[in-house]
């Protein structure tokens, strides 16, 4: 243990080995992505509602080569399309959330001074930082960043002939996502020996919080599918450099056959959705285990359902490896196999609405204290139900026929996973803030943010699935090329005013995030009441989280309002009274 | 101009940050913790959910069925489309009866327990029973649905297409082309090496069942006859969306894809439905490059004897390569 | 001690679960191989000697290693039997070098006109376990020079241990490649 020794700013705020300092470190560069990644889909979002129309922001950001007079490019638009989609999935939603909060929460909720290796953990954020630097160079280059979209299915993404971005602004993408993958597979290993193994006397599975389980489930679920997509993305790289024929067959372009002949872009599909899926879930799976923790403990009640809520967590996990083939319905796979896709997809309806079900049990009855983060939490449960109803039109491969890759399937991704995903992060942010930070954050400014949020995410989102229901593909620069389309500005209009809303406003999350770091009121050591062990921890920030030994843990974490305590909450290392039952 | 702009951006958070101050200071000369939740607070965000999550935002759900309904495509005109139309709505119903019972149970539950400094929540931790029924009801309202869509999955796949007239569509950066099977309803074999001047789609004109194909730049379909699409791309992913028609596949170089369907409206018949400017539209839904939104074909359905007649002007590969 | 047991019992943990996720990469690999194949269009050929001469290496060098570890546990030096390791090690790189130049030989390329998927998976493939492989040579490296300095002893020996797990692992690896290229 390094408690002892003099810390430079260097060994505290750079090089730091201590959880919770690279927890911000990831919750810092994953706020600073999520601006870059938000303020790209507004660039875009001028161009569809207004296609061909000049805006000086579109210079401004892009300048006189890819907007020139302020008109948006297609090339860029593309570019843009696929850096918002990989910054927000990856960057943000898996690096920033799960980043963030396995780190800081792992051993706090647990009882552990610091990560199994706290070495790997401090790699694991820098090889992070190296991919961002590296996707970030990549926006800057002649020929533009990616542009295949992020789920860059080859051939699109193997030639530069075929769309500028597949360039050395391609080759910087694979780079990046295979440094993030080397920090995703640093971070799990870590944090799946840290849960099995680090956890203080007492602590025993059962008593986990939700929060840590789902970390956990994520945990596995990365580890198992990140070394896929570097496969993946391995035979690409052989393809793009060395000429191999894994993805490339029967090629003619720019007026050129290639030799490559026997090569599956469908191949490529399999693997990287056999990834991409679980990936979906990597990125919900955190904010289900955050919004469970939070609507526990400000509805001042036992979350609903404990056992079921795990063994929901395993099943979504368990079934996220066998439906990733409801992403390729039609590419003329096997009928038969479609049907099994369907099946399992459907499948996963059924572990889902149980955590609906149990969420809304868990606040019947409730003393609900409305803090920003309780809200967010409560949107996550609408956007959850929305954004999942919608999943069972896609799952289905009849439906998805005439639906797949339309705006509908937009509306539905960014609901189910996107804004889920952001409103668990968000109520992550408010709940843990004291604790990270030692103050609070501001109330008013979180009511305002949140309100905001939801009303502009919800006037973004829904509306496109009606888009998607006139048969509007994604990935359009203008819709204007077919009158079938020309009913639709209205729609395209009122996305993009809310996009601009809903985008401003978490600028002032942003300023009452950093106003709140310096100038936040003090925080007490367990503002919100709350059971579990981090909050056993004094505010001032220390190495080793506990100051003297590490707390025992005597029961589970969700003794709120029990009969026969004093207090609304019992923290879980206050031992049994005489008589008293576990739950 | 962007000195203007860093200079409203600097004074708007310099106004925030005096703002919050004053709003701090106020708290604490009356002894309060501007950051404490009270009951006040638990009350308007309360209603605040009820009215937003309960009242606006299922009210402006139903404002878009009835103002933008109106955008979605009309009914299928084809033949298992309008299968597909029957799963749809069926479908639909079951989403939007879960969605208004759920969405207002959450916004009612919000409001109706919001918190008070001195109640107690009710410890109720689990209850078996609740949560069998929980888990077996989502359960058989899924077994319909899936079956149900199984159903028509299955006969969309396994439809017959031996009687079908086959046409191939041939994707490229940015176009379509249509080749006609011709008398003997056979394609000529095709390599992409013997794409060349004139012959666009790499017709192996060595091939005896290739002589008669039709390459065409528009599509015209006899009504109420089946068709087989096969499509083949040349460069990378395409995919080939008759959203009219409930049809969509890929187009993956490499390999061949095909989809089989019936028309069973006419495009005279659609103008008059949804007006003169309507047309049956192929359009490329999978990202390919920067003209991917404008890369398009005409599809036009029509009588026997309208389609006769147009075939016959059409020349075939045998003239058209060989003679030239 | 305690702290240090559990801390023996976590690193290898670490390790385990790092094999597992190499195992799902290579996984993703061979299984994007076997996809291919069943495709068509695959050229067969032979495998070249100098794989069968690489699978006797690194299986005598798993050997030595096993008793290297014994000898460490039972107090004597593993520095010689280490060595061994080492050597028999490097020898499996270079005859998988070799075994890429019989390939060329063959007619079997990577890349260009007449290169073929099946050739391309093998390159590919042995490459990928090659670079994973180096990672095991300087683990190996790193153990011997600290056995030759004495840093291991009956009670300490945690290194060599991980270094094994590691190596036999890469070992079965190999094994496991060499017969999925033989017989699958």
């Amino acid at each position: 243990m390094s408690e002892h020794h003099k810390e430079t700013f260097l060994t505290k705020y750079i090089f730091s080995l201590d959880h919770k300092m690279i927890a911000k470190q990831f919750l810092i560069t994953g706020m600073f992505m999520g601006v870059v990644g938000m303020l790209m889909s507004i660039l875009f979002r001028l161009q569809l509602s207004n296609p061909g129309e000049s805006f000086a922001v579109l210079e401004f950001f892009l300048g006189e080569k890819w907007a020139p007079g302020g008109v948006l490019d297609p090339n860029i638009y593309l570019a843009l399309v696929t850096m918002h989609g990989t910054i927000l999935i990856f960057w943000v939603l898996t690096a920033g959330l799960t980043g963030t909060f396995a780190n800081f929460l792992i051993p706090l909720q647990i009882g552990a001074r610091d990560m199994a290796s706290a070495f790997m953990n401090m790699l694991s954020y820098w090889f992070f930082f190296a991919a961002t630097i590296v996707l970030l160079c990549s926006l800057f280059v002649e020929s533009g960043p990616a542009a295949a979209g992020w789920t860059i299915y080859p051939p699109l993404s193997a030639l530069p002939q075929a769309i500028p971005g597949s360039g050395l602004g391609q080759d910087l993408w694979l780079i990046a996502i295979t440094l993030f993958v080397v920090s995703s597979l640093l971070g799990g290993l870590n944090y799946i020996v840290t849960i099995l193994n680090m956890r203080t006397k007492g602590m025993t599975m059962s008593r986990l919080p939700l929060t840590i389980w789902a970390l956990l489930i994520v945990a596995i679920l990365g580890v198992l599918s990140f070394p896929v997509l570097l496969s993946c993305a391995l035979l690409l790289i052989f393809d793009r450099s060395f000429g191999t024929s894994f993805y490339l067959s029967d090629i003619i372009i720019n007026g050129e056959a290639l030799h490559n002949t026997g090569g599956s872009p469908i191949l490529f599909e399999h693997l990287f959705w056999f990834l991409g899926h679980p990936e979906v879930y990597i990125i919900l799976l955190p904010a289900l285990g955050i919004v469970s923790e939070v609507i526990s403990v400000n509805s001042r009640k036992p979350i609903f359902g404990y056992k079921a809520m795990v063994g929901a967590l395993i099943l979504i996990a368990f079934l996220s490896f066998v439906v990733w083939g409801h992403h390729m319905f039609i590419t003329g796979m096997d009928p038969f196999l479609g049907s099994v896709f369907t099946f399992t997809t459907l499948l996963i309806a059924i572990p889902s609405a149980v955590k609906v079900f149990n969420y809304l049990a868990t606040l019947w009855r409730a003393n609900i204290r409305f803090t920003p983060a309780m809200l967010f939490a409560i949107g996550f449960v609408s956007t959850f139900i929305t954004g999942g109803l919608t999943g069972i039109i896609l799952g289905d491969s009849a439906l998805d026929i005439n639906v797949h890759d339309t705006y509908f399937v937009v509306g539905h991704f960014h609901i189910v996973m996107g804004l889920s995903a952001i409103y668990g992060m968000l109520a992550g942010v408010y709940h843990w803030f004291p604790k990270m930070y030692g103050r609070m954050m501001n109330k008013k400014l979180g009511y305002f943010h949140f309100w905001v949020t939801f009303i502009s995410a919800y006037g973004v989102f829904f509306p496109m699935h009606f888009l998607g229901l006139a048969g509007l593909p994604r990935r359009y620069y203008t819709n204007s090329a077919f009158p079938m389309f020309d009913g639709l500005s209205d729609i395209n209009e009122i996305i993009t005013f809310f996009a601009i809303v809903g985008g401003l406003v978490q600028l002032l999350f942003i300023f009452n995030f950093f106003y709140s770091i310096f100038k936040g009121t003090k925080a007490t050591e367990n503002p919100w009441g709350s059971n579990t062990l981090e909050w056993t921890t004094p505010v001032e920030r220390i190495h080793g989280n506990w100051p003297g030994e590490i707390p025992t843990v005597e029961r589970w974490a969700y003794d709120y309002s029990k009969p026969g305590a004093e207090e609304d909450f019992v923290p879980q290392n206050v031992p049994l009274k005489e008589g008293e039952t576990e739950h | 101009m962007s000195i203007l702009v860093g200079l409203i951006i600097l004074l708007s958070v310099i106004v925030l940050v005096q703002i919050l101050r004053v709003n701090e200071l106020v708290s604490e000369v009356k002894d309060q913790d501007p950051n404490e939740i009270t009951d006040k607070d638990n009350n308007i965000q309360g209603i605040l959910t009820f009215s937003i999550f309960g009242v606006l935002f299922l009210g402006f759900v139903i404002w878009q069925f009835k103002y933008w309904g109106v955008h979605i495509l009309p009914p299928a005109s084809s033949l298992h489309g309008a299968t597909i139309d029957t799963l749809m709505n069926f479908t639909l119903g079951v989403i939007l009866f879960v969605f208004f019972l759920t969405q207002p149970i959450l916004a009612w539950f919000s409001l109706k327990y919001r918190g008070r400094k001195n109640a107690v929540a009710y410890y109720y931790p689990h209850n078996n029973k609740l949560e069998i029924i929980w888990t077996v009801v989502p359960t058989l309202v899924l077994t319909p649905l899936i079956i149900y869509g199984l159903n028509v999955w299955n006969d969309i796949t396994s439809a017959d297409t031996s009687n079908s007239k086959v046409i191939e569509l041939y994707a490229k950066q940015f176009n379509w082309t249509a080749r006609y099977a011709g008398d003997d309803n056979t394609l000529g074999k095709a390599n992409y090496k013997l794409v060349e001047g004139l012959n666009v789609l790499g017709v192996d004109m060595e091939d005896d069942t290739a002589q008669d194909d039709i390459v065409t730049r528009e599509v015209h379909l006899v009504v109420d006859k089946p068709v087989l699409l096969k499509m083949r791309s040349q460069d990378v992913i395409h995919s080939a969306f008759l959203p009219h028609f409930r049809v969509q596949m890929n187009c993956v170089p490499g390999m061949t894809t095909q989809f089989g369907f019936t028309p069973t409206q006419t495009t005279a018949e659609m103008k008059e439905q949804e007006g003169e400017d309507f047309d049956f539209v192929l359009l490329c839904n999978k990202i390919c490059g920067a003209a991917h939104y404008n890369m398009k074909m005409k599809f036009i359905v029509e009588t026997q004897e309208e389609y006769d007649a147009w075939i016959a002007s059409q020349e075939t590969l045998k003239n058209s390569l060989t003679l030239n | 001690m305690q702290l240090n047991l559990k801390k023996n019992k976590a690193s290898k943990q670490l390790l385990w679960i790092g094999i597992v996720s190499i195992v799902m990469f290579f996984g993703g690999l061979t299984s994007a191989y076997i996809v291919r194949k069943a495709e068509g269009g695959w050229l067969e050929f032979e495998m070249p000697v100098w794989f069968t001469i690489s699978t006797i290496a690194i299986i005598v060098s798993s050997a030595l290693l096993l008793f290297a570890a014994q000898n460490v546990k039972s107090g004597k030096s593993a520095t010689t039997l280490l060595l061994g390791t080492l050597f028999l090690g490097i020898l499996f790189s270079y005859s998988q070098i070799q075994g890429w130049g019989d390939l060329v030989a063959q007619g079997v390329y990577l890349t260009g006109e007449g290169s073929n998927a099946s050739g391309s998976f093998i390159y590919a493939i042995t490459l990928m376990h090659l670079l994973h492989l180096i990672g095991g040579l300087v683990a190996l490296l790193i153990t011997t020079v600290k056995s030759k300095q004495g840093n291991y002893s009956k009670d300490n020996y945690l290194g060599i241990q991980l270094a094994s797990i590691y190596w036999h692992f890469l070992g079965i690896l190999w094994l496991y490649l060499f017969l999925f290229f033989n017989y699958s």
